[in-house]
């Protein structure tokens, strides 16, 4: 501190200019009285005139230049018995061999906040919400089942579809097959996603919520089977045990004719296979390049014939096949727009969008993304994100 | 014209009156200078300067009746088509004896009660009532009117494609359905007819015909009125509001306990209504959509109908009211705008 309190006038006068103080320049202090400087003393005039913040701005370059002067003193082995605010005790013979070598952890302020934050638990929650859906789905077909009319009571309603159009008979193991390579090829593309953990919660969450609506559609009223050529499983009039096995079964083969899980009747409002064909087509289109127009053809057309397929096998009446595809449609386009506006985010009087009732689970996911999310991709094992390697910090060089 | 000199130089402001036009851009300013303790003494120079602001902004609500007319047309027109699908899939409703009613959850827990349907006709009719006169009171009239018949004609259109595609069979065995008309096309448009002077409703005695329940007219009639009452009226009125929302719930759930619908026909009608209302509306209110990019909601078919009908609407249309006959305001009213009078001293 000696350095600082002989410091002449001149001196004092060049540090202010170079810290940009330049207002306290003509103060004419020197090293004692620019030391001693307090709070107080900018209170009142000269220098409340002057000071524009209350000499805040002053009073910590002061403790900073005496930190630094502190520093020089130490190393320049003056030791003048006074705390030594870096750890560790000041030695009184002022060698350089006392001088410790120790390193000082700097707090850096913490960083921004990505506009993308991965926020796994929160794709976990989503995806909980999904395979509850889908479970539920799963009991409520099992439940529904026992409700269906005999096919010989209730004749297959009136459909339009089904006048133009008679039966093929494979025609639904390729809907099924499409599905599988879309799911499939949305999967992989998933996978190649920077920001897997926003656009899978997006997906869950819409999945879910779309079979939550199917669930209750398919209860409310029971359609008939809309053709002879279906085979559905023997009622089990309140056996629980065997029902159970069928909804394990079912889960099993997901939901699926080709995988033979599938042989319960009552499922028709609204069909769940347009919704899967539908919006893996509609995610496919929405995190791909845009130049990459052969791939979205090819997926479009992969959905398409899926879901001609599905009227094709007689499989679903087309009441439920127009009725999932607008509902998917809307559901997302719905959820992309909020997600995508940060006005919508907020509920206010103009924007109507907030009064749907899975708006709080909505904000809940999707309130920390700022902007949309970007088509970015990488390998999905990156070196560097491997948890053993972080970064090394050379150590300083002291003088 | 507003001309000015620095006080004690010589005359204050020079002012001319405005002369009673009501010109929107244009503004009547006096300045006082001088010392207003003279007012007395001095004749009183009643000075006011017109001060032209430049570019009158445009209304953001024009009233454009015509393309309120035109969406009269489009209205008109899916009701006259869903009266004609409706007498086209009569022909294919399966006789209740062949097809029996579906199983539905609601009706397994609710026995019919006979009189409710003519409970929710009452109400549709009090409800469409209500929201006539409250449309009628309405200031933006025309902007409110083209809404309610663009989202009333698209409902309806929507209706069409489901009633058409799957005819489901009658909910009930004690619904009477005329008899089928194989290929009498004169008596067929006379049942149209007959269905259009009903208003589609059963306690006019019009609606004979079966087939029609993928989704219900009634509950989209109810839920889209009430919506529009409640959007359109000043938000302290809670308690209009919840008697308009009684009337529509209680005029729902009687189509259920009527036996007349199935149970997924009114959910999905409620979906669908409540979903386009708050669609259109929320791009109609936020104008920041309309020119954002990643702008989903207009992918949907209707969008170049909505942005031909919206185009001009720049603002949240306001609850305002006022008498029917006296909107337009520019009838019998002085338009010209009053200032209190300043004196302006003319100083030597």
């Amino acid at each position: 501190m000696n350095g600082l309190d002989q410091w002449p006038e001149k001196d004092v006068t060049t540090w202010l200019k170079e810290q940009g103080l330049v207002e306290y320049s003509n103060q004419n202090w020197n090293g004692y009285k620019l030391l001693r400087l307090e709070k107080v003393d900018f209170l009142k005039p000269p220098l409340s005139l002057v000071t524009s913040d209350g000499g805040q701005q002053l009073l910590d370059m002061i403790e900073t230049l005496k930190i630094e002067h502190h520093i020089e003193a130490h190393k320049n082995g003056h030791a003048n018995g006074h705390a030594v605010p870096l750890g560790g005790k000041a030695r009184g013979n002022g060698t350089i061999n006392g001088f410790r070598k120790e390193m000082v952890q700097i707090t850096m302020p913490e960083p921004e906040r990505t506009q993308y934050p991965v926020e796994w638990a929160k794709t976990g929650m989503a995806f909980g919400y999904a395979l509850c859906c889908f479970v539920f789905t799963t009991v409520m077909i099992s439940v529904v089942h026992e409700r269906v009319p005999a096919k010989e009571n209730t004749p297959p309603l009136p459909d339009k579809f089904f006048d133009l159009f008679n039966r093929v008979e494979w025609a639904f193991s390729i809907c099924e097959i499409n599905g599988m390579v879309l799911v499939g090829l949305w999967f992989l593309q998933w996978l190649l996603l920077k920001h897997k953990s926003i656009v899978g919660r997006r997906f869950f969450f819409i999945v879910g919520t779309l079979y939550l609506y199917r669930c209750i559609t398919m209860y409310i009223t029971t359609l008939p089977v809309p053709g002879m050529h279906f085979k559905c499983s023997p009622k089990l009039f309140g056996d629980w045990e065997s029902q159970m096995r069928r909804v394990m079964k079912m889960i099993a083969g997901g939901g699926l004719s080709i995988t033979g899980s599938h042989t319960m009747c009552g499922d028709y409002l609204y069909s769940g296979h347009t919704v899967m064909l539908t919006l893996t087509y509609l995610f496919i289109k929405e995190y791909s390049p845009k130049r990459f127009w052969w791939y979205h053809w090819i997926c479009w057309t992969l959905s398409v014939v899926g879901i001609f397929c599905i009227l094709l096998a007689h499989d679903h009446y087309t009441v439920d096949v127009v009725v999932a595809y607008y509902i998917t449609t809307r559901l997302f386009w719905w959820y992309h727009t909020m997600a995508n506006q940060e006005a919508l985010k907020k509920p206010s009087m103009g924007n109507f969008f907030s009064r749907v009732w899975w708006y709080r689970f909505f904000q809940y996911l999707e309130e920390n993304v700022r902007g949309i999310v970007p088509r970015k991709y990488h390998l999905p094992i990156a070196w560097h994100q491997l948890p053993w390697s972080h970064v090394k910090y050379s150590r300083l060089e002291t003088q | 014209m507003l001309s000015q000199q620095p006080q004690g130089e010589g005359d204050g402001v020079m002012a001319h009156p405005d002369e009673g036009a009501d010109d929107a851009s244009g503004l009547t300013l006096s300045l006082p200078s001088g010392d207003l303790n003279s007012r007395s003494g001095i004749s009183q120079h009643r000075d006011y300067v017109k001060i032209s602001v430049p570019g009158g902004r445009r209304d953001p609500l024009p009233m454009e009746w015509w393309k309120t007319a035109i969406a009269f047309i489009y209205a008109a027109f899916n009701l006259i088509l869903t009266t004609v699908v409706i007498t086209v899939v009569h022909e294919r409703v399966p006789a209740k004896e062949n097809s029996p009613p579906l199983p539905d959850k609601f009706f397994d827990y609710i026995d019919r009660v006979k009189w409710a349907f003519s409970v929710t006709e009452i109400n549709g009719m009090i409800l469409v009532g209500i929201w006539g006169i409250q449309w009628l009171f309405l200031k933006y009239k025309s902007i409110a009117g083209r809404r309610y018949f663009f989202l009333i004609g698209t409902l309806y259109l929507y209706r069409c494609v489901t009633m058409y595609i799957t005819t489901l069979p009658v909910p009930g065995m004690h619904m009477t359905c005329a008899p089928k008309l194989y290929g009498d096309s004169k008596a067929k448009v006379q049942r149209v007819l007959q269905l259009i002077s009903g208003g589609g409703l059963s306690i006019t005695g019009s609606h004979l015909m079966c087939g029609d329940f993928l989704y219900s007219g009634h509950t989209v009639m109810l839920t889209l009125t009430y919506l529009f009452i409640k959007e359109y009226s000043p938000r302290s009125f809670w308690w209009y509001h919840l008697m308009c929302w009684l009337l529509s719930a209680v005029g729902v759930v009687c189509i259920l306990i009527a036996h007349e619908h199935y149970s997924v026909d009114v959910v999905v009608a409620y979906f669908i209504t409540s979903r386009l209302f708050w669609w259109y509306h929320t791009m109609a209110n936020l104008q920041i959509l309309r020119c954002s990019p990643n702008n989903y909601l207009t992918y949907t078919w209707w969008n170049p109908i909505f942005n031909f009908f919206e185009r001009n609407v720049q603002t949240e249309v306001p609850s305002t009211f006022c008498w029917p006959v006296c909107c337009p305001p520019t009838c019998f009213k002085n338009t010209c705008k009053k200032y209190s009078k300043v004196q302006s001293t003319r100083e030597e």
